[in-house]
């Protein structure tokens, strides 16, 4: 027997394989067969009372039977983890940047060996940088070694990623430093989601998209609207689903430079950084008035998109299309315990669907959600 | 029970999602109460992929 959570979802069931940490949305007829299946009872008996629920001859209803258990057999094989070799990972001498930042009244010292590491984390926290210490809360090394990123904290082994898997690196640096700046162990976070979160100082709204479809931009334009800033790109949640500040810059493409200029005119000095692979050039915002005590619950999900030829839409998204574009784009802890609060917690919510290209129109829309007036 | 499995992170359309248990040809029924989604969250904390340094674009 393994460990499964089934939740009801529409007229659906939601099924959470632990051994494979898959969701899987099922007809409730389907999740049903998957319980007894998991509860051990024999196919005899789950046949015969399938026979009952369903008029299908014997043979099609054996067939199905089968396949059901395959289904089952494939999401609870026990996933592989993925050996870390811990050896030869010994730190290098010099490094091209040591940098100091003060966080939450700690300081963390960041090691950097190569200007492609430093490029990879500082633009996030430059604006927290202070003055080198002797004295540090937190000493974070990265480094080269067999062309992969490795990254050690306070001397001890932490992880190491081929330079495709970047973005899982900055992932862990991004969530060591979370678990420091709140003191809060991983196990202790439901998830960690791709999402811009934005606050009224009551509750918070997560902005959701795919890359591109101007999630830091709103952000930033509801930042300067009076909003708060509470997120961007790298959305914490506890597991009593409270959302926290994380102190990252807000990413801004350039191309959006120009309509963010009339509110954030230190962008016009703020320095470009080009990458050729994604032909695009970005700037970071530093976010305005972090508050690591804010503890704020979630009001709503809004995947939003900017459209040059829509000047407003809001339209709500079903409880099964959110969550369809939630989970791939998220980490969510896979304890029994988290994957029930993060069910919980998503069952519960409203979730919208918002196209825009008029952002005063979108910054009411935005408002109206926080104060129940859609 | 052929099916491809998908682990993508970004933009998985419910197409992509959508599986089936089996095939029942007349059987309409089993198909309809056959088709599920099979959604995969990260199996590690990410940031966007985008961010300088990609590509050695300096």
């Amino acid at each position: 027997m393994s460990k499964l959570i089934i939740k009801t979802i529409e007229d659906k069931k939601i099924v959470w394989f632990q051994n494979s940490n898959s969701y899987l949305i099922f007809e409730p007829l389907v999740a049903e067969i998957l319980c007894k299946i998991d509860n051990g009872i024999p196919l005899g008996n789950i046949k015969k009372w399938c026979s009952k629920k369903i008029e299908i001859p014997k043979e099609s209803i054996s067939e199905f039977l089968k396949n059901v258990y395959a289904v089952y057999n494939e999401n609870n094989l026990l996933l592989k983890k993925k050996e870390i070799k811990v050896s030869n990972c010994k730190a290098p001498e010099i490094f091209i940047s040591e940098k100091y930042y003060f966080i939450n009244n700690l300081i963390f010292k960041i090691q950097f060996e190569t200007e492609f590491h430093l490029l990879k984390i500082h633009p996030n926290f430059a604006h927290l940088e202070i003055e080198s210490e002797p004295e540090y809360d937190f000493n974070y090394t990265v480094f080269n070694n067999e062309e992969s990123i490795v990254l050690l904290k306070n001397l001890d082994f932490i992880g190491k990623w081929e330079h495709k898997e970047a973005h899982i690196f900055e992932g862990k640096l991004s969530m060591h430093l979370l678990i420091d700046i709140y003191k809060n162990p991983e196990t202790e976070w439901m998830g960690v989601f791709h999402a811009s979160a934005v606050g009224n100082g009551k509750e918070s709204i997560l902005i959701l998209g795919a890359s591109g479809n101007g999630k830091s931009t709103s952000l930033a334009l509801l930042n300067a609207n009076g909003f708060d800033c509470i997120a961007d790109d790298f959305v914490p949640i506890d597991n009593d689903k409270n959302i926290h500040a994380y102190p990252a810059a807000i990413s801004i493409k350039k191309s959006v430079i120009k309509t963010l200029l009339p509110y954030y005119p230190e962008l016009k000095n703020s320095i470009e950084y080009p990458f050729k692979k994604m032909n695009k050039t970005v700037c970071f915002l530093p976010p305005k008035n972090i508050n690591f005590d804010v503890k704020l619950k979630c009001k709503a999900l809004v995947f939003i998109k900017y459209d040059s030829r829509v000047e407003i839409e809001i339209t709500t998204v079903s409880k099964i299309e959110a969550l369809q574009q939630l989970i791939p784009d998220s980490w969510i802890s896979p304890t029994d315990k988290n994957v029930a609060v993060f069910l919980d917690w998503f069952l519960k919510l409203s979730y919208y669907q918002l196209t825009y290209s008029n952002n005063t129109k979108m910054t009411t829309i935005i408002e109206k959600i926080f104060n129940d007036e859609l | 029970m052929k099916k491809k499995k998908k682990n993508t992170s970004e933009n998985i359309t419910r197409k992509e999602a959508i599986k089936k248990i089996g095939d029942y040809g007349k059987y309409s029924a089993l198909t309809a109460i056959g088709t599920y989604l099979l959604l995969h969250p990260k199996t590690a904390q990410a940031r966007s992929p985008a961010n300088p340094g990609d590509g050695g674009g300096f």
